[in-house]
């Protein structure tokens, strides 16, 4: 009895901790967000006032002022733009490489998915800041190119949206690779000997056979680069240009330099409802599918 | 009958250091249901992929109907190969699966009427809509079954085809398979580690160990005349007993007694092979051991099999396996633990193994 009371609230111990580290912020956020901005310390005044009787002071301006000027919208697009290309490229570098990890012998593979995690011991910033080092004009890439004539002065490799892809795609890469490989590991070589037995070369095998059975994997492996990528500040900030404004970099600017709580609040609201629902909404028609097709 | 209808010629093939196969030879003739036998390490399934186009042998060819198919992909060879796990699709349901490799060449209304012929062939018309998790593991034997007859291959490869069946199952579908191959005349040729199940579907039969076939006959030839030792142990029960010449006849030291052998020999000692069943086992009272070919022991153990009974005899230094057929239905007629009896046999049934 006792047993299973514990068992009880060991299993609902990451909802607790969901609850009192995501969903109260989030409603702290959504508070913010409806309420009215002001000069002071904190920047908004309180929903609930009880000078004179009980008041509700809340508003939607906030909403408002967001979808209407096209510097929010527009900034949002480019982000979900650039999750898109990302998304995309990770899983044309990614899948390969996961396939061919997953069938190689043992040792090789543990060798190469060590290989895949290794980056994760160094840090983030330091690697995007040696991105940053290698692209620069008088960078390592520029003075290779240089030397070898192939340019005859310095491109401008950095501050631009492909440099922003490209340290996007490398940073997120091992994110696609390992719920891929977790995939493919399973993967039924037989199935592969199986399609070519049966008359299908080695593109229509991938078609008919490899492609479909990996859906549950490029699935799992798009959405952990997707999610995070259109919130990603940090890349586009240090790699970026003035070319392109991301939502993550109008976010930061909102709270931190306009000092608009409420409005980088809102911001953040709807970024995540405008990126959830459509997720959720997904999930569940892509679970009825995998269930009806037994994937 | 065309012998050459599939020749093997020369094949080798190592993985690393690890020799596999060493210069096999073998010549499978038109419409032949033929067995590959060993245990696991025998070197049998990677024969049976270098067939199928899976493995590349570092030397000799492969030749189907004349011709030279060693260097063709999987899906360039007039074959097919059913896998022992079936590697049926999971994404697919039971027709998409039997259609998989007719779709490209064939209209909508061919690909219907073809799924609707095989899966009538194989009693499976009702599973047509069924997803593979939805098979049990007969239905889903016939379903890989029928994917690859769909394609009408010259040649069919089958790795280990009842293996995943319960033993019940087993001799049912090995029947199914005997009459369906003759039905068809499609060339068979098929890998198992199960003895019984070699001898009950091939027409011929090879025996492989090491990389090397030892013997490749019909079952029966197999049975009666093996070659080798290993071959005699290998199929069935086998009494081995090792005797010398001594004078006019032969000696045996394990059983003590004089053998007669209708047949000379090149050697002064040798082993020789003595079936179980090739004895007969009587009462002590009924008469005296002769001076050859026979002797008295006393049953050791002895288990009752219902078509036939198995003794272990033991005499002097060897115990000899008996099996003895059940004639009447009286159980008193079976010998009790215990008991002294006396084995005699045939000078025919003695086989000698020369090497």
């Amino acid at each position: 009895m006792k047993n299973k009371l514990f068992e009880k609230y060991f299993v609902f111990s990451p909802y607790f901790w969901l609850v009192l580290f995501f969903f109260i912020p989030l409603a702290i956020i959504f508070k913010i967000s409806i309420s009215v901005s002001e000069w002071g310390m904190p920047p908004y005044q309180d929903i609930f006032l009880f000078d004179n009787g009980f008041k509700i002071n809340t508003t939607f301006e906030n909403y408002v002022y967001i979808f209407t000027d096209y510097y929010y919208i527009g900034s949002f697009v480019n982000s979900l733009i650039l999750a898109l290309i990302s998304t995309f490229f990770c899983l044309l570098i990614g899948f390969p490489l996961a396939f061919y990890i997953a069938t190689s012998n043992i040792r090789l593979r543990n060798i190469l998915l060590v290989l895949v995690v290794v980056p994760f011991w160094s840090s983030f910033l330091l690697r995007v800041y040696a991105w940053k080092i290698i692209l620069q004009n008088n960078g390592i890439l520029n003075v290779i190119l240089l030397n070898l004539g192939i340019t005859s002065e310095p491109l401008q490799l950095l501050y631009n949206q492909y440099a922003v892809i490209m340290g996007i795609v490398y940073t997120y890469l091992p994110l696609m690779i390992l719920p891929l490989y977790g995939y493919l590991n399973k993967f039924d070589l037989n199935l592969i000997e199986a399609s070519k037995d049966l008359g299908l070369n080695r593109i229509k095998t991938f078609f008919k056979v490899i492609l479909p059975l990996s859906v549950p994997g490029i699935v799992a492996g798009s959405l952990l680069v997707f999610i995070p990528v259109v919130g990603e500040f940090i890349i586009p900030e240090m790699l970026g240009g003035s070319d392109r404004l991301y939502y993550g970099k109008i976010l930061w600017e909102e709270f931190f330099v306009n000092r608009n709580w409420p409005g980088a609040s809102a911001l953040a609201f709807s970024g995540i409802i405008i990126l959830v629902l459509p997720i959720v909404i997904f999930q569940i028609l892509y679970s009825r599918w995998s269930q009806k097709n037994e994937i | 009958m065309d012998n050459n209808f599939l020749v093997i010629e020369n094949i080798s093939k190592s993985f690393g250091d690890n020799k596999v196969l060493e210069n096999i030879n073998l010549n499978i003739s038109k419409s032949e249901f033929f067995g590959l036998l060993g245990s696991s390490g025998s070197g049998k399934t990677t024969l049976l992929r270098i067939l199928g186009g899976f493995e590349k042998p570092d030397t000799g060819r492969v030749i189907l109907n004349g011709t030279d198919i060693t260097n063709l992909e999987p899906f360039e060879r007039p074959l097919n190969y059913m896998f022992q796990s079936y590697a049926l699709f999971p994404h697919l349901n039971v027709f998409n699966n039997l259609a998989f490799g007719i779709k490209e060449n064939f209209t909508q209304k061919e690909i219907e009427i073809n799924v609707r012929n095989i899966a009538e062939l194989l009693s499976i018309e009702h599973l047509l809509n069924r997803r593979i998790k939805q098979l049990s593991g007969g239905e889903q034997q016939r379903v890989a079954l029928g994917r690859c007859l769909i394609k009408k291959p010259k040649l069919l490869l089958l790795d280990e085809p009842l293996a995943a069946l319960d033993k019940k199952l087993r001799s049912k579908t090995q029947l199914e398979l005997t009459t369906l191959q003759k039905k068809l005349k499609i060339t068979f040729v098929f890998v198992t580690h199960d003895q019984e199940e070699a001898m009950s579907l091939s027409d011929r039969m090879a025996i492989m160990k090491n990389g090397l076939i030892l013997e490749c006959s019909s079952p029966e030839e197999i049975y009666e005349n093996p070659k080798s030792l290993y071959t005699a142990n290998f199929i069935g029960i086998a009494n081995i007993i090792e005797i010398y010449k001594k004078d006019e006849n032969f000696y045996s030291d394990d059983l003590g007694i004089n053998l007669k052998l209708n047949k000379e020999l090149k050697n002064t000692k040798t082993n020789i092979l003595l079936r179980p069943e090739k004895i007969k086992i009587q009462s002590i009272n009924n008469l005296k051991t002769s001076s050859f070919n026979s002797f008295s022991g006393e049953i050791l153990e002895k288990s009752y099999l219902g078509s036939f009974t198995r003794y272990e005899i033991k005499i002097k230094n060897m115990i000899i396996s008996v099996l003895d057929q059940n004639f009447n239905s009286n159980s008193n007629y079976n010998f009790p633990k215990g008991e002294k009896v006396i084995c005699s046999w045939e000078s025919e049934s003695i086989k000698v193994l020369e090497d």
